[in-house]
């Protein structure tokens, strides 16, 4: 899977029609292999632009920021990423018509060591289900399935996963860098940090760092497309997915096999009612 | 310096049997902020109340704490006691200990006492966060909107305008009247309905303050109390009816026959119909569905022979729009289809019928002219057997509740039966006779002696045919016997049920409905003809199954808390409604999306001070917003915040304890 040439040729093109202000990309990190995002913002710049499987990031983060708020943006989504774009469409926090996506049909990229990453296994929907342009052979339908370190957890009983996570999270620093990292995570101020959130300071009971966490991950439950931003951006390493793989297999048996951001207008489980909605699981 | 006063009540011995009301005081009073705290026997009574206008001033109180019953009771007598004694009504708590504590925890008395502390505990926290809040004034659109022309929506459309409101009133089929028109005499005094009737009809029609829109239905409702905007859609008549005398003549000439909907089809009408002579207004209208010029460009007869040239084939539905301060809602009933019935031979045997199809009958302007008929060979029935509770009561088949006038109409039934055909005899199996309301037991005792009907208690298990005559099969449960009648007639007393429609007006009013799909009141005893919605009342059988007394009582009072609502220009609203902080708020329209009221909308405010960059932001209509909270549990910025429920006091008392 190597779009390098063809991402190039159309950067170039939508820069000298005068369709794009910044074109949001990879780039190589310079030291080695691994990629890094790249904003361009001039045609002569297009020839830093690169798409293998180590473009790994997802570049919807980068649609919340200043730098592409109102200016006309080219980007490139693989198929998690163009899930969390038509998320950010249908919260109404960017336009359509400013942006020009290159859509690829995804043949899943690989970590730093050069292995297939979990979620990339595991994918649903490999192709861009937002795009303008797209690059590569679709896919065929495939099946959600559970994966097995979340049947682990589901085996779990209340009281054990809840030890299991803590102990998992403990080594949370509160860098935010998770929040940082997700491009669903666009409040101008994150209810963690603000003055009325007591809780997420800790108690007796429970870490501030597992509160704050749990709180972030409901926040994005039924809107986490398992893009794992975070868990790269995680400098403690900590396994994020779980958290959000785990609401998402709850979400996906009990609401109607839900699943984030695959078709445009739709918000999610917890911001749509229908009589079948069961409630048995909440309590 | 919070100083909080604690007020525990002893509801008599409702609380007091099962919490140790002094214990809760003397709790109250560890408490660092509680200055004060007392007991007493009913804290509602005057004595009561005036405690706490005391003590206010006495101990410089800046939020009270009533410990008694669900604020739902009594939360706006001690708001007033608050504000008698010049302080904001909104820094009361109350602590509901009865419904809460002492009643759900009647077998252990220690610990329903350390809720009920608890409780306290959590109010006095939070009232510590209580604001000083204001009662909102939105100004009021005096007129109302009645939907359904029935006795219901006649009567409350009457009492509304002779009150100088001006009324529009909506209705679905040509003429107003709805069910009532349909009956021959109504029980218990066996008055003549058209009589009694036909002259409000008539008054509707003529009174200067009511709008009558026929052949029409609601499409929209959106706004809120006092200020909302309906959106209604008048069916094509194709007759003009401004020209119209009603003369009659075009649907004497119209050669298309249609079953008869006003005499349950046991005759034919023309696809061009009043549907009764004393229709209001009396005009006719075109049945599209049946009419050969509309559906196949064929006939033209009724404009050929209309004198005034009021016949127009190409008019189209109209889209009305009027504004309205509040909605009266009187879609009536349905009578419940028999077919599941199978074992009687509803649908096999032709002299098996309902009670409404009998009551058409033996009408003076019924199909048979007045006189019951068998409609399988015309004659008239000797033994009649009446089944009450056909679908009421009946969970394996119908629905669960009790159509309450199938016993009063059945009794009636009996009565004309025994007028019409003097040596007739009615055969009556029943459940229970229940004949509670004014006059009815001595209805029922006097009907029995007067046609000396048999009165069988127990269910009829099968109905089959010998001959020409049906052979009702029965349980006699005082004898503990089966019975078989032979039956010339076979009359069922089917089960009232709502409008096919019904949930879906419900929805489009915003108003909530139960399982059957009657319309909820706001509460069953204290509001039972307010909705949950401010500004929409219920009336007659879209609330629940009712006889014509209780129905134009309800309408009466429905108009009586339409004429309070416009009692003023503006009315005063409960300030404790949600609103955006504009820093917080992302755009992301989730509260939108679920607010149940439709009171929320964007506006664009700018990027930052100064800024001509524009970001969209959430905002409430303060007139619509009812405070339930939902667009604060949907926003994860949590920019939206619930006066009376902020997040701080919520956390404040999730913290006291």
């Amino acid at each position: 899977m190597d779009y390098t040439k063809q991402i190039q040729e159309i950067a170039s093109k939508l820069f000298a029609e005068g369709k794009i202000d910044v074109f949001v990309g990879y780039r190589l990190t310079g030291f080695d292999e691994n990629q890094v995002p790249v904003l361009i913002r001039d045609q002569k710049d297009v020839s830093q632009l690169v798409f293998n499987d180590r473009s790994v990031f997802n570049l919807v983060n980068y649609l919340k920021y200043e730098h592409t708020r109102n200016k006309r943006v080219g980007l490139v989504v693989k198929g998690c990423d163009s899930r969390s774009l038509n998320l950010l469409l249908t919260e109404s926090q960017v336009k359509r018509d400013k942006l020009y996506v290159v859509g690829i049909a995804c043949e899943g990229v690989v970590d730093e060591q050069g292995n297939k990453m979990q979620n990339c296994m595991e994918c649903v929907f490999p192709d861009a289900i937002v795009a303008d342009e797209m690059l590569g052979t679709p896919h065929e339908v495939r099946k959600y399935k559970v994966n097995a370190d979340i049947d682990e957890l589901a085996s779990k009983g209340l009281v054990d996963r809840r030890v299991y996570f803590e102990e998992v999270f403990e080594n949370c620093i509160r860098c935010n860098a998770c929040r940082h990292s997700c491009p669903l995570c666009y409040c101008a101020k994150c209810c963690i940090d603000q003055e009325t959130a007591t809780l997420y300071n800790g108690a007796n009971t429970t870490s501030g760092a597992f509160h704050a966490l749990m709180t972030w991950s409901l926040h994005l439950a039924g809107r986490c497309v398992d893009c794992r931003n975070c868990e790269k951006a995680c400098p403690s390493h900590l396994p994020l997915h779980l958290l959000h793989k785990w609401n998402e297999r709850v979400i996906y048996e009990n609401f109607q096999e839900h699943l984030a951001g695959v078709h445009e207008g739709d918000r999610g489980a917890f911001y749509k009612y229908s009589m079948q909605d069961p409630d048995d699981f909440i309590m | 310096m919070a100083r909080v006063g604690v007020f525990v009540c002893f509801c008599g011995a409702n609380i007091a049997d099962f919490v140790d009301v002094p214990k809760v005081v003397e709790e109250a009073k560890r408490i660092r902020e509680v200055k004060f705290a007392i007991d007493y026997k009913y804290m509602c009574s005057d004595p009561g109340q005036q405690q706490i206008r005391d003590a206010i001033t006495q101990y410089r109180l800046t939020s009270i704490v009533v410990a008694a019953c669900s604020p739902r009771m009594h939360e706006k007598t001690f708001r007033k006691a608050l504000s008698d004694a010049g302080m904001n009504p909104y820094l009361l708590e109350v602590a509901n200990i009865r419904e809460h504590s002492s009643w759900v925890h009647q077998k252990d008395k220690k610990a329903a006492t350390e809720k009920a502390s608890d409780l306290v505990r959590m109010a006095v926290a939070k009232s510590i966060a209580n604001e000083q809040l204001h009662e909102i004034s939105v100004p009021v659109t005096k007129r109302a909107l009645v939907i359904g022309g029935g006795i219901a929506g006649i009567q409350a459309a009457l009492d509304i305008a002779d009150a100088r409101i001006p009324v529009v009133l909506v209705e679905k089929s040509p003429s107003i009247g709805g069910k009532m028109a349909q009956l021959d005499e109504t029980f218990p005094t066996l008055d003549c309905s058209q009589c009694i009737l036909t002259p409000k009809m008539v008054d509707v029609a003529s009174h200067p303050y009511i709008e009558l829109i026929p052949y029409a239905e609601v499409l929209e409702l959106e706004g809120f109390v006092g200020n909302y905007k309906a959106k209604i859609r008048k069916k094509a008549s194709y007759v003009n009816f401004k020209t119209c005398t009603g003369c009659g003549t075009c649907w004497q000439k119209c050669p298309v026959k249609v079953p008869n909907e006003y005499n349950m089809g046991i005759d034919k009408r023309k696809a061009i119909y009043t549907p009764f002579p004393q229709a209001v207004p009396n005009k006719p209208v075109i049945d599209a569905a049946h009419c050969t010029m509309l559906t196949k460009g064929k006939c033209g007869i009724c404009a050929k022979v209309c004198e005034k040239g009021s016949i127009d084939y190409k008019m189209q539905d109209e889209i009305i729009e009027r504004e309205i301060g509040a909605v009266v809602v009187a879609t009536g009933y349905d009578l419940w289809d028999p077919k599941p019935y199978e074992e009687y031979g509803v649908g096999r045997f032709k002299d098996i019928i309902t009670s409404l199809e009998f009551e058409r009958m033996v009408s003076a302007n019924g199909p048979t002219n007045g006189v019951p008929v068998r409609p399988s060979d015309g004659k008239v029935p000797k033994n009649v057997v009446f089944i009450k509770c056909i679908g009421s009561r009946d969970e394996a088949k119908g629905i669960e509740y009790c159509s309450k006038i199938c016993c009063m109409y059945t009794t009636k039934h009996t009565i004309l039966l025994h007028h019409k055909v003097h040596d007739s005899h009615a055969y009556v199996f029943y459940m229970d006779i229940r004949a509670a309301g004014k006059g009815y037991e001595e209805f029922v005792k006097k009907a029995q002696v007067d046609t000396a009907a048999t009165y069988l208690r127990g269910r009829v298990s099968k109905i089959y045919k010998k001959g020409d005559k049906l052979i009702v099969r029965g349980e006699d449960a005082q004898i503990g016997q089966v019975v078989e009648v032979v039956a010339d007639l076979v009359v069922l007393a089917t089960a009232v049920i709502p409008p096919k429609d019904n949930p879906d007006l419900a929805r489009l009013l915003g108003v909530s409905y139960d399982k059957y799909g009657y319309m909820s009141e706001a509460h069953p005893k204290l509001r039972p003809v307010e909705t949950a919605k401010a500004g929409i009342f219920l009336a007659g059988c879209t609330q629940a199954p009712k006889d014509i007394p209780d129905t134009v009582a309800q309408a009466s009072a429905c108009a009586a808390k339409v004429c309070g609502i416009f009692s003023g220009d503006t009315m005063k609203k409960d300030p404790m409604i949600s609103t955006v902080n504009n820093e917080y708020c992302t755009g992301c329209q989730n509260c939108v999306k679920v607010c149940p009221y439709g009171a929320i909308v964007t506006e664009e405010v700018p990027m930052g001070h100064g800024s001509k960059e524009m970001r969209t932001v959430a905002k409430i209509n303060e007139g619509v917003c009812q405070g339930c909270g939902s667009c604060v549990a949907v926003c994860r910025s949590m920019a939206i915040s619930l006066a009376g429920f902020t997040d701080l006091q919520i956390i404040n008392e999730i913290v006291s304890i």
